[in-house]
């Protein structure tokens, strides 16, 4: 096995800093690029924003230059376009990098005492393979008709050449395709890493939270992104060489046809467990970062992971409620609803194991515990709101307005980027040796969650009144103009919101080059990754430690003054 | 923590040119929307039987929501303000693994089940027994029933008109404008020529989407009569924010007296031998 | 229930797509004997053109629309003695100085022509918008054959038999750029097409590729051809004469105008006698000629009723202006013809206000038109 050799470190800049197989400048390179990633995706948020309070105007500052045609005025193509993209990438290019590829990297070889991942050459092609994706889906913004524009759903036949032309689509699905296989190939290497290479002694119960979130993670990852590859290959086919999976024979020239709806119940098997793919890494470093905080052991360890393994199976066992409007077998309808609102159970397990956790702790209210506390925030708003998309009867109206907008960002986006930032600015000082601003960061925190908590909410309303997404003006249908004021609300807010990740951007730069010097154990934690030296050597550990002590044991009554315990020591008796 | 105190000076200046960035932006299309409307912070009154059932459920939904929200705020805030880090101060250690912890678990989980799940899900099966999936009988006289054909960027309808039957002359056509009597099941069955659309009736609280290459069913009864909107729920290309019709709800009597003239109309419109005008499917239930 | 792809009355989407052949179009006199393709609304090919790698030129406007653009705007267009050099002789002609218009010269047909030079980039421009935004209805050829147009009556307008209906110019001219771009912009009511929320650029790109369609020696590629402008409308001469305009209207609406031999009369036959000086006329239940005669639309006769006022949507504008401009104009292909010229602008100003008053009163309101129309027929 990989682990048990160290190879000497590479010198030359190529393999050292571009094609390494290190996880630590993989997980580097991932949180970069999905930064970047981030970076592209708000600013497209932004645009959008900017059109639905203020529909047909030209975009300020940049508007000239990217609609130079309309004079800076987004038109109904480039808007579908930049919803489409904002979705994909945040999702794809973005929240999956920094959360699975970036902190996955990071965080499992480190926690569970391995020196590298357990495939490192897969690892690497893992990172530029979803680079490569990356790359078509941003070269599809520059062909003829620009990048897709059927939505980040691409549901078919809108997404099969009966309704998008050019090749922007095509490019879509290949980079969606690419990027899933790079997810199976890190999926595969996280399982079988934690699975085969954990330290001696480190039991399964012994592994930070933050390590079983990524595994259940793996594991959707492994199971479902074939499923949305082999949705992408048919379109693909269905595009390129002109079959018809997806499209019926009443708009086929010829006699035989295929079925619209398959794509969806693809897309879908696929869609729901993705919103689990992003969020139980984040709360499973969330479940971590309460318990260092509180410096109180994490509460109900095993119910937690429990919760989180139940989430995992339930994922895949709820993708129809998003299909309720489709003329969905009403039996079958009302099965989904029974069993997605079940998810219910063990989501309030979490929560109120979360919340146990820091009851009766010592605080610490660093950036990141205040991240942690904000997923409990954003998510309590999320999760709960997804109760009125479960129950059909209330989703045939919310179904495709604004209230679904704002129940899933709140989950998947929102709450899994406060875990990205929680771990961004929980694992920093070892990631590059130095320390974050607090005071920046929690400036960061508090312009996040306070705009983030107006915007969704807002949409909330909006949805309510019955205001339609993907709408490219809502001052069209009589109907929608009385709530056009909503829309502006929820855009000012997003302009402070994307302007407050500004912030984050400043502190993360000027901290990365200029930041002070970290110590080893900055937040005086037990687990592995914090016991070695800052920064991290070459294959990590010289020797594989061997565990003793479960990862959250803070404020043992025998542990005297220190009120924390490294992993490889032994609880006093 | 040392580390933690020696940060580098706050960027006072920074900071407030990237806020005032979004007031700036803010202003700026403040200007732009100025407008003089009735806001709504809401759906408008509902116009049809399942008006009600579904205001009594979102209501009921956001009042078991916003308890359960507000107990996990309270548990959030206690600790933050109460449970803060002092000199000396020591957490209480509890891993929460005893049997007792277990038990408060399953017990929270059963109340959570029951309160937030089966409450919801009972009323909403009634609600769906009764309305959405109790659709009307199609030989019954009083349903009323259209076929809708979407398409990239329009809703075509037909009606039976005077006879009752599809495909014949005076089946009564139109684009973008319904019109539907009140008091009465109007049944849909809907189908899109291109790609998927979705019928949306926000008044109604009815939506359904028309996949193409196969024929979906919908219902609503109109109880208010007046003019409303129909929109389209489901991406269907660059126009979808503009494919949007009217539904005129109509008294009985003039119902009535509307489609015998709509017929008449019909008839004198139809063209027996331009068969590519002619659409209608066998009504599907 | 029904997700199963249904059967659909199978036959009713996907084989009631053939027109019958038309054997119309080959006495046309243009192009070859050939029957037109059979129209198919199929799904769009996976291989459709985004490039048009020709320059081209177009019909431009005549020596009238060059004089008002010299005065609208100075410096741009000049009148040149000597614009361009036939065997030996210098031919007088408009230049412009920002390259739009050329001035070429036919020898075979011996008479001078304006044309509008049109690149490639730019029609390759107004293709792509083409494609994306007017291609599902006008079909990727622009032949109106669509994969949504299927059932649509009248049909979506076949670009490559360029003759349009709602331009308001003149019928048996071609429309200028202007009345292309209103068109698009306003859209046509009751129908699939919006009024399009694009950029003056978009929409001029789109209106020269949709130019370019033309197919050789037709529209704008011919050489005869005339480019109007949009009928002039000149001031309200009713303006704060309201009552007045409406009783003008009724009467040439049902005297002068015979308005009632296609569409419904709104008058009660006591009034349509004083009107005409004597005719009687009981009933003028709709529609009072059924319009046996069908109107070829791209090479298919189709039934198109004229509207009833009090009933249809009316497709180009509900406005009395609008009204003034289509009475003004005729629609080319139909029997509405064109007005101006046989009746003073007054009158058609009388019978827009008269119709848009109609329109105001009696359309989409059940009630009010049931009293209206049946007390017609009551007499009172």
């Amino acid at each position: 096995m990989s682990g048990d050799h160290i190879h000497p470190e590479p010198t030359s800049f190529l393999k050292k800093h571009v094609f390494s197989v290190d996880h630590k400048v993989i997980a580097k390179q991932f949180l970069w690029f999905g930064l970047i990633w981030l970076l592209v995706g708000g600013v497209m948020a932004m645009m959008i924003r900017w059109q639905l309070a203020n529909p047909g105007s030209p975009v300020p500052v940049i508007g000239g230059l990217l609609f130079p045609r309309t004079g800076g005025v987004i038109d109904p193509a480039s808007y579908n376009m930049l919803f489409t993209m904002h979705g994909t990438i945040m999702i794809f290019l973005g929240l999956t990098p920094v959360l699975i590829g970036a902190f996955g990297n990071w965080c499992i070889p480190l926690m569970i005492g391995a020196r590298d991942m357990i495939f490192p050459l897969l690892n690497m092609l893992s990172f530029w393979t979803v680079a490569l994706g990356g790359a078509v889906g941003f070269y599809s913004l520059f062909v003829p008709l620009g990048a897709t524009e059927a939505g980040w759903t691409g549901y078919p036949t809108l997404s099969t050449t009966v309704g998008t032309q050019g090749d922007g689509e095509t490019l879509w699905a290949v980079a969606v395709f690419l990027i899933g296989a790079s997810s199976i190939m890190g999926g595969i290497n996280y399982i079988t890493t934690i699975i085969r290479l954990r330290a001696p002694g480190m039991k399964w119960s012994d592994m930070p939270l933050t390590v079983w979130g990524l595994f259940f993670t793996a594991v959707l990852n492994v199971l479902f992104l074939p499923v949305i590859g082999s949705a992408m290959l048919l379109l693909i086919m269905d595009r390129v060489f002109g079959t018809s999976f997806y499209v019926p024979a009443s708009i086929m020239s010829g006699a035989s046809g295929g079925d619209p709806i398959l794509y969806q119940h693809l897309f879908w098997i696929f869609g729901h467990p993705e919103v689990y793919i992003l969020i139980l890494p984040a709360w499973g470093i969330v479940a971590d970062l309460l318990s260092f905080f509180a410096r109180k052991p994490a509460f109900g360890y095993k119910v937690t992971v429990g919760a989180m393994f139940a989430v995992t199976v339930l994922s895949a066992v709820v993708y129809g409620h998003h299909m309720f409007t489709t003329g969905m077998y009403a039996m079958l309808g009302e099965s989904f609803m029974l069993l997605t609102m079940i998810i219910s159970v063990p989501g309030e397990i979490l929560f109120f194991n979360w919340l146990h956790t820091i009851w009766r702790g010592s605080l610490r209210l660093t950036t990141s515990m205040l991240f942690a506390l904000g997923v409990i925030f954003v998510f309590g708003l999320g999760g709960l709101t997804g109760l009125y998309l479960a129950t059909i009867s209330t989703d045939i109206f919310l179904h495709d307005t604004y209230f679904v907008v704002g129940h899933f960002h709140l989950t998947m986006a929102a709450s899994a980027l406060f875990g990205a930032f929680g771990a961004t600015y929980f694992f920093f000082p070892k990631m590059f040796g130095r320390m974050m601003s607090e005071k920046l960061g929690k400036l960061h925190f508090w312009l996040t969650i306070v705009p983030l908590t107006v915007v969704f909410c807002t949409m909330f309303i909006s949805g309510y009144g019955g205001m339609p997404r993907r709408y490219y003006d809502h001052t069209s249908a009589d109907y929608l103009v009385p709530l056009q004021h909503l829309n502006t609300i929820t855009t000012h807010s997003a302009f402070l919101l994307g302007a407050a990740q500004l912030i984050f951007a400043w502190n993360f730069i000027r901290s990365r080059w200029w930041g002070p010097k970290a110590s080893d154990n900055p937040w005086e934690v037990g687990t592995l990754d914090w016991q070695m030296p800052t920064p991290v050597p070459h294959y990590n550990f010289k020797e594989i430690p061997v565990v003793k002590t479960g990862p959250h044991e803070f404020s043992h009554p025998k542990l005297g003054d220190r009120d924390w315990i490294p992993q490889t020591e032994e609880l006093p008796a | 923590m040392n580390a933690l105190r020696s940060l580098f000076s706050f960027p006072t200046k920074a900071v407030a040119a990237v806020l005032a960035t979004p007031l700036a932006l803010g202003l700026l299309s403040a200007g732009a929307t100025a407008q003089d409307v009735a806001k709504r912070w809401g759906p408008t009154d509902p116009a049809s039987t399942f008006g009600e059932d579904f205001q009594y459920l979102f209501w009921l939904i956001t009042t078991l929501v916003s308890v359960s929200f507000a107990i996990v705020c309270v548990l959030l805030l206690i600790p933050v303000l109460r449970d803060r880090a002092k000199p000396g101060k020591k957490a209480h250690y509890d891993h929460g693994s005893s049997l007792h912890d277990k038990r408060f678990t399953a017990v929270v989980s059963l109340i959570v089940f029951v309160v937030l799940d089966a409450w919801v899900l009972v009323v909403a099966m009634k609600d769906l027994r009764e309305g959405y999936w109790n659709i009307p009988a199609p030989d019954d006289e009083k349903t009323y029933k259209v076929e809708v054909l979407a398409q990239q960027w329009a809703w075509n309808f037909r009606a039976t008109g005077a006879d009752g039957e599809f495909g014949t002359a005076d089946d009564i056509l139109s684009t973008n404008t319904l019109v539907v009597p009140k008091d009465r099941p109007v049944s849909l069955n809907l189908t899109s020529k291109d790609v998927i659309h979705a019928f949306f009736l926000p008044d109604m609280r009815v939506k359904r989407d028309a996949n193409p290459g196969a024929v979906n069913i919908a219902w609503f009864q109109p109880v208010v009569d007046g003019e409303f909107d129909i929109l389209c729920a489901e991406l269907c290309g660059y126009a979808h924010y503009q494919m949007h019709g009217k539904l005129q709800v109509l008294e009985k009597g003039v119902f009535d007296e509307w489609e015998q003239e709509a017929s008449r109309l019909a008839v004198a419109a139809h063209d027996a031998e331009d068969t590519e005008a002619h659409w209608a499917w066998e009504w599907q239930e | 229930m029904n997700t199963l792809t249904l059967v659909l009355a199978g036959a009713a989407l996907s084989t009631g797509l053939a027109f019958p052949s038309d054997p119309a179009s080959d006495e046309d006199g243009h192009g070859s004997a050939a029957l037109p393709p059979t129209p198919t609304h199929v799904r769009a090919p996976h291989d459709v053109v985004l490039e048009v790698t020709e320059d081209t030129w177009l019909k431009a406007p005549g020596e009238d629309w060059f004089e008002a653009q010299a005065e609208a705007q100075p410096g741009r267009f000049e009148y040149v003695e000597e614009l361009v050099e036939i065997d030996g002789d210098y031919e007088a002609g408009w230049r412009d100085n920002e390259g739009e218009f050329e001035y070429r010269y036919d020898p075979e047909e011996d008479e001078l022509a304006y044309w509008q030079f049109v690149s490639a980039e730019q029609l390759t421009r107004g293709r792509r918008d083409y494609v994306q935004f007017c291609a599902s209805c006008h079909g990727f050829d622009g032949a109106g054959y669509g994969r949504s147009a299927q059932h649509l009556r009248p049909p979506p307008r076949n670009f490559t038999k360029p003759a349009f209906k709602f331009s308001k110019v003149a019928s048996s001219q071609l429309p200028s750029d202007e009345a292309l771009v209103r068109l698009v912009k306003r859209g046509l009511d009751g129908t699939p097409m919006l009024p399009w929320a694009l950029s003056d650029e978009q929409l001029g790109d789109i209106v020269q590729y949709v130019k370019s369609l033309s197919p050789p020696g037709r529209g704008w590629r011919d050489i005869y051809a005339e480019v109007g402008q949009i009928v002039e409308s000149g001031d309200d001469p009713w303006a704060g004469r309201k009552a007045e305009a409406l009783e003008r209207g009724e009467e040439v609406y049902h005297g002068t105008a015979r308005c009632h031999s296609c569409h419904p009369g709104y008058v009660t036959p006591a009034r349509f006698t004083e009107i005409t000086g004597g005719e009687v006329r009981e009933d003028f239940t709709y529609p009072l000629a059924k319009a046996t005669d069908k109107y070829d639309v791209d090479g298919h006769p189709v039934l198109l009723l004229p509207p009833d006022f009090t009933w249809h949507d009316i497709r180009s504008g509900t406005t009395p202006l609008d009204l003034f401009e289509t009475i003004a104009s005729g629609i080319g292909g139909t029997a509405m013809p064109q007005w101006k010229g046989s009746l003073p602008d007054e009158d058609i100003w009388a019978m827009a206000h008269y119709v848009h008053d109609l329109i105001e009163n009696y359309k989409d309101k059940p009630v009010e038109r049931s009293r209206f129309m049946s007390g017609l027929r009551r007499g009172n």
